[in-house]
């Protein structure tokens, strides 16, 4: 008996993929947890691993494609087996938002894909208390029925069971003629009030939309992936015609190229959004004195690259694995300093205040297309050397998207470092539900004034941005004026 | 301070404290006094307030109804039991063109402040005659007001709204809800006529019912619950007047509404509440409101008929799917 093999949730925050590779192909045999394709989430590329063995009959996502949760991707099944029903169904529309997985309701063999071949138009009486108009011909009017091709195979036209209740303006799956409609002769679109709504608050031209919904109604969750001018989601990527008022504006304006949105670059469009619009940020700024922590930082490095060291490393962690940055140094001075001063190291709930036990710090890692945050575990708890060769081996997976979700979740403060791109200093966004961010800047070769002479010194900008229903102006400057003293005094971030 | 009875025990409660409280008040109907109530929902009140405060009527629905509308007329405060409602179609002029009209006809001279009240709706295999929803009869007529609970706090607290109250109340109980135990507040606790309760909370899908309807839809709820649909049940309590900003805040928070009642589709208090919430909500509807109803046929008499006939969960779970999934 063959199934169809739906995009499965491989994220606890996924509602999307994209299948970037098959590994099996149409024909092969698939056994229980045979790796079947990758596919890119919001958050990394998963593996997707089969549940049931079987012969793989036919591949329905292409490499590429975007694919809802709970969509179907391909068809198992038996060498041979006849599968063109499951296709059909397959290519049919889904109905349940991607948000309630469990909603799907039985499907009955919905209409088949566009190019399947039409069935004969006949009269009916399912929505006879005066919505269909016979025609003289037998036929039905494109006023009130729209063109038979999308409409289901007579077959399914059996007379409804139940109540007059159970009629809507769109009728049932398997109730009647389901699954016609779509954009009427006029052109006017298929969705709610409540969708209409929400297209005029968000700028969103509904005209010639085409949705996911059975018949290509507008869905609610449609509204998510449609850009601000753009109608339909399938047709996202292609450039659409811009509004007629636009075009008389400025005819000769050269159209952008359209990028695509990437799971990770929605994911980030939408925390980030959330963050600043409903978080309370403000912003502590402090120069701190790093003359001690660049040269404490040089020794650290000079040692370990020192022939006695370098051959240890040979023989366990390779020689790579031993060099110090500046910015594992503050990892550890911020984890010592939210020991110091745990109320930094909290989160905000509606209904208490989380003070964290663990010091779990994200750090910022830029990858080609975004940023991920990969999070190093009970920092406090450890050396500068462990911090700096798990820090060097999360970036370098963090860049070949191989971190798993739970490696870039639940940290409790985070670091952002901008320093290497010659930023001089920034603010960053919080990391909800993390109650503060910390965004170092470059180390400032500058003079200084010291027992009334001018002399050569070093600064580095840091900027602590905080949720003020957490962190109040007094906790954060404690915050930091604790990693100051640690910083000025580095000998206290080996030994803390 | 609450304690646990049983919704015709609730019932009593309110009855005998409005009756101690106010010398006015007093019980009459079928079977009420010696028989001790037919569902026993009077028991021990014949013993406690004697026969010129509890009493026995013959089997004559328009006229204790009509003597009862008199009394209140003139300044007593009655409650009048029908053994079920289905017998106040007899009654039904009384209650359409006295209790309904009095205030208006005598231009404001004149009050009708009484409480009618008994069984509503299926009970279980009593045949097409004594099964009717007649809430949906009563609740067209101005002048009076409707309501039906479906828990015995509400029971308890509404029935002393309804008995205070200066214009005609009418009570719709459940026959099959008279054993439904629940947590009461002790004391003076009054349920305000014309107030809805949210009984659960959800987020993807309203679902509107009333008396025994609302525990179907509980039910459906905790169905649901388990394929991912967080449905919110809207117990309307009140059925005029109607609590239609409790209805519009939660639609515009699920933008799907499934409006559950017994009786017939045609019109009716479910048709009210979809006009209501179509006019006032229309911008947060996201799916065409349903309806589930009792089917539209006289009620059989076969168990698995009758079943089928009355509004199940599974029925009030597939039209929720619908409005969630397809829309």
């Amino acid at each position: 008996m063959a199934k169809v093999l739906d995009m499965p949730k491989l994220s606890p925050t996924m509602e999307e993929g994209v299948l970037s590779a098959w590994h099996k192909n149409e024909g092969d045999e698939v056994a229980v947890d045979d790796l079947l394709a990758e596919v890119e989430t919001d958050k990394a590329t998963m593996e997707f691993r089969a549940f049931d063995k079987g012969t793989l009959l036919k591949i329905l996502a292409k490499p590429g494609a975007q694919v809802k949760l709970g969509q179907p991707v391909a068809i198992l099944g038996a060498p041979g087996e006849d599968i063109s029903a499951l296709v059909a169904q397959a290519a049919g529309p889904a109905f349940p938002p991607p948000s309630m997985p469990g909603a799907r309701p039985p499907t009955p063999a919905a209409p088949a894909a566009q190019d399947a071949p039409a069935p004969a138009r006949v009269p009916t009486d399912i929505r006879a208390s005066g919505v269909v108009e016979r025609r003289p011909g037998g036929g039905i009017s494109p006023e009130t029925i729209p063109p038979p091709e999308t409409s289901a195979p007579p077959a399914q036209r059996d007379p409804p069971v139940g109540s007059v209740l159970e009629r809507t303006a769109f009728p049932a799956p398997g109730f009647g003629d389901g699954g016609q409609a779509g954009p009427d002769a006029g052109g006017r679109v298929l969705a709610s009030p409540y969708v209409r709504k929400v297209a005029r608050e968000k700028g969103i031209d509904l005209q010639g939309a085409h949705g996911s919904g059975t018949g290509g109604r507008v869905l609610p969750t449609d509204l998510d992936t449609m850009s601000v001018q753009g109608a339909s989601p399938l047709a996202r990527i292609a450039p659409t015609a811009p509004p007629a008022g636009a075009a008389a504006r400025a005819p000769l304006l050269e159209e952008a190229e359209v990028r695509a949105l990437s799971p990770m670059r929605r994911t980030i469009a939408k925390r980030l959004t959330e963050s600043k619009t409903t978080v309370p940020h403000f912003y502590l700024r402090i120069d701190v004195d790093v003359a001690e922590l660049m040269k404490l930082r040089a020794d650290i490095n000079a040692e370990l690259a020192s022939p006695a060291s370098a051959g240890r490393a040979a023989n366990g962690g390779g020689a790579e694995a031993a060099k110090v940055s500046l910015n594992d140094l503050l990892i550890k001075a911020c984890a010592i300093a939210l020991v110091h001063v745990p109320e930094c190291n909290a989160s905000y709930s509606p209904d208490a205040i989380l003070v964290h036990r663990r010091v779990d710090i994200s750090v910022a890692v830029a990858i080609p297309d975004g940023l991920v945050t990969p999070v190093v575990r009970n920092a406090d708890r450890k050396s500068v050397a462990a911090i700096a060769s798990e820090v060097r081996d999360l970036a370098a997976r963090a860049r070949s998207r191989k971190l798993k979700p739970e490696e870039m979740s639940d940290g409790t403060f985070s670091i952002s470092n901008l320093g290497m791109f010659g930023i001089d200093e920034f603010a960053a966004v919080i990391n909800p539900p993390e109650g503060a961010i910390l965004a170092v800047g470059q180390v400032r070769d500058v003079p200084v004034v010291f027992d009334g002479q001018v002399v050569p010194g070093k600064r580095l900008a840091l900027t602590l941005s905080c949720d003020h229903r957490v962190v109040d102006g007094a906790i954060g400057a404690a915050f930091l004026a604790e990693l100051k003293r640690l910083v000025e005094h580095p000998l206290r971030v080996l030994a803390g | 301070m609450t304690h646990s009875l049983r919704f015709r025990d609730a019932l009593r409660e309110a009855m005998i404290e409005e009756m101690d409280r106010d010398d006015r008040v007093f019980l009459m109907g079928e079977e009420v006094g010696h028989y001790q109530g037919a569902y026993k929902v009077s028991e021990g009140m014949l013993a406690k307030f004697g026969p010129r405060r509890v009493i026995d009527t013959p089997i004559a629905e328009a006229g204790f109804a009509g003597v009862g509308i008199g009394a209140a007329i003139v300044g007593l405060r009655p409650i009048v039991e029908f053994m079920t409602w289905n017998f106040s179609a007899v009654a039904f002029d009384q209650i359409l063109n006295n209790a309904a009209k009095m205030r208006q006809m005598s231009g404001g001279q004149l009050d009708c402040p009484i409480v009618f009240r008994g069984p509503n709706a299926s009970a279980r295999q009593v045949g097409s005659q004594h099964s009717h929803a007649m809430e949906h009869f009563y609740a067209h007529v101005p002048g009076l007001k409707v309501v039906a609970p479906a828990f015995p706090d509400d029971a308890k607290g509404l029935l002393k709204s309804a008995i205070r109250d200066d214009n005609p109340v009418l009570v719709m109980e459940s026959e099959t809800l008279y054993g439904v135990k629940g947590d009461v507040p002790e004391g003076d606790v009054l349920v305000p006529l014309g107030k809805a309760r949210i009984a659960r909370q959800g987020t993807h899908v309203t679902i509107a019912a009333y008396s025994r309807m609302t525990h179907v839809a509980l039910e459906a709820a905790a169905l649901l619950e388990s394929e991912g649909i967080a449905a919110e049940v809207i117990d309307l309590r009140s059925l005029r007047p109607l609590d239609e900003n409790t209805l519009v805040a939660s639609v515009e928070r699920t933008h799907r509404l499934v409006v559950v009642h017994e009786g017939w589709p045609y019109g009716g208090v479910g048709a009210e509440v979809v006009d209501r919430v179509q006019r006032l909500a229309f911008d947060a509807l996201a799916a065409p409101i349903l309806r589930v109803a009792t089917l539209d046929v006289p009620m059989p008499y076969s168990a698995n008929l009758e079943l089928a006939c009355i509004p199940q969960p599974e029925r009030v779970a597939a039209a929720v799917r619908r409005v969630v999934g397809e829309f």
